[in-house]
């Protein structure tokens, strides 16, 4: 008897490549993801013009375009699969645990991807003081784990919940504002020259927390 | 198809397609669900070995899909409990979605994603040898060879039906549950239902929730939900 029980590791990298895949089929999030990035930082850029001596602003527009751009398409991952019926596919075929790692690489990819393209942009048209590299990357890595982790539970949480919409934007705000001021506060503590590192612990803590939460919670959450 | 045994070594995973999965039980004690009041299932009590076939036959709202979802480990029970064994010891949610293969209209797959690409997927996620062979051998049982590249949302019913069996019969699953398995389904379609239960009767405890008298009658056993529990064979 050739094994079918699913190896835990085979379903996360098959649900990170299916996410993947759905994605590029339908651009259901990335084109405007994009959009909303590029628009927002370009109007900013024409409005204000550069804000090279405003550490304080261009860390917290950075984040808020990121979050903003990225919110909607990473709480989606689930909703996605109540709308389109297909969680119960899911279901049978790997476990809650599996799922919930796979949506989360994906949405840590896709985070990966609109910074790629939001960070750079927002440096060339709103300047800013020289980067410390090592420090920016730090917090933008941790502050981007802790912003997929918790987007991606709340996804989870509010998936099959009717009225949706509303209550994602109730359960998300209370839990993203430590994320958005661990990373707003870290990004500008680097700009400044200041340490990162009590904005690094938060960060790594509340990411490592929804993590925590995430992998106790996922298996519960689906039951019908 | 006899009672439940008591036995040896847990199950893992279930083979190639025309392995036989022998030592399967199913049990049901006093199980039933209840979305609300007078609706769900009403608590039976039967117990099934594999393999053979059996049919669940009964009116609209008594609760076949419901206890096959429960079978399948989709839902749990309200009341009572649904236990699946091999020789004798119990699977647990693992094993079990290894051991379970569900077709049913409540599975759907994704539009965007080719019929081949929707089984590939299931198949790296469970881990399967070979995923492609296996991919293309279930599309081949079903009819739909040669159509793997079809998106699975421009499928009619009846293609996406037969995308269903072949979803279920890919990891050839030691129980298989089959809801209302020829519906969408033309004259050929219902035929290549008899046959693959036919084909699984040898190997895998199969169990069809069914009011279409062709399909129960492939079934060596047939339990009627009544509302009050099942019914006597038929």
């Amino acid at each position: 008897m050739p094994s079918a029980s699913s190896s835990s590791a085979a379903a996360v990298w098959a649900i990170l490549r299916k996410e993947c895949r759905s994605e590029w089929r339908t651009r259901y999030g990335l084109n405007a993801a994009l959009l909303f990035a590029i628009a927002t930082l370009t109007a900013v850029s024409f409005a204000v013009g550069r804000l090279g001596d405003r550490p304080d602003l261009l860390a917290a527009l950075l984040w808020i375009v990121l979050l903003f751009a990225s919110l909607a398409a990473l709480a989606h991952t689930f909703v996605r699969e109540v709308e389109g019926h297909t969680l119960t596919l899911l279901r049978l075929t790997a476990s809650p645990t599996s799922i919930a790692l796979g949506k989360l690489l994906f949405n840590l990819l896709f985070l990966a991807v609109i910074e790629l393209v939001a960070v750079p942009l927002d440096l060339v048209l709103l300047g800013g003081p020289p980067l410390h590299w090592g420090r920016f990357l730090a917090v933008l890595a941790l502050g981007s784990v802790a912003l997929a982790g918790t987007a991606t539970l709340v996804g989870a949480i509010i998936a099959q919940t009717r009225g949706r919409g509303a209550l994602f934007a109730a359960v998300s705000l209370p839990v993203l504002l430590p994320v958005l001021a661990g990373a707003v506060s870290g990004t500008r503590a680097q700009w400044s020259g200041a340490p990162v590192g009590a904005e690094l612990r938060l960060l790594a803590a509340y990411g490592a927390a929804m993590l925590g939460l995430s992998l106790v919670l996922y298996d519960h959450l689906w039951e019908e | 198809m006899s009672g439940a045994p008591a036995g040896a070594p847990a199950l893992r995973g279930f083979g190639a397609p025309t392995e036989s999965v022998a030592g399967v039980a199913l049990e049901a004690r006093e199980l039933g669900h209840r979305y609300a009041a007078g609706r769900g299932l009403e608590p039976v009590s039967f117990a099934l070995a594999g393999p053979g076939v059996a049919a669940i036959t009964g009116p609209n709202g008594s609760g076949k899909s419901t206890l096959l979802r429960i079978v399948a480990g989709l839902l749990r029970p309200s009341h009572g409990e649904c236990v699946l064994t091999h020789e004798g010891r119990g699977l647990a949610p693992g094993a079990r979605r290894g051991a379970v293969g569900l077709c049913a209209s409540s599975v759907a797959f994704y539009e965007e994603l080719s019929a081949g690409e929707n089984l590939g997927f299931v198949a790296d996620a469970r881990g399967l040898a070979d995923p492609r062979g296996r991919v293309a051998h279930a599309l081949a049982r079903v009819g739909l060879a040669g159509r793997e590249g079809d998106r699975a949302g421009a499928l009619s019913s009846g293609l996406r039906q037969r995308l269903r069996l072949a979803f279920a019969l890919l990891h050839a699953p030691a129980v298989l549950l089959l809801d209302e398995p020829g519906s969408h389904l033309d004259e050929e379609g219902r035929a290549l239902v008899g046959r693959l239960v036919h084909e699984q009767r040898e190997r895998a405890l199969v169990l069809i929730a069914t009011n279409d008298e062709r399909e129960s009658r492939l079934a060596e056993r047939v339990f009627e939900l009544r509302g009050r529990g099942v019914g006597h064979p038929a």
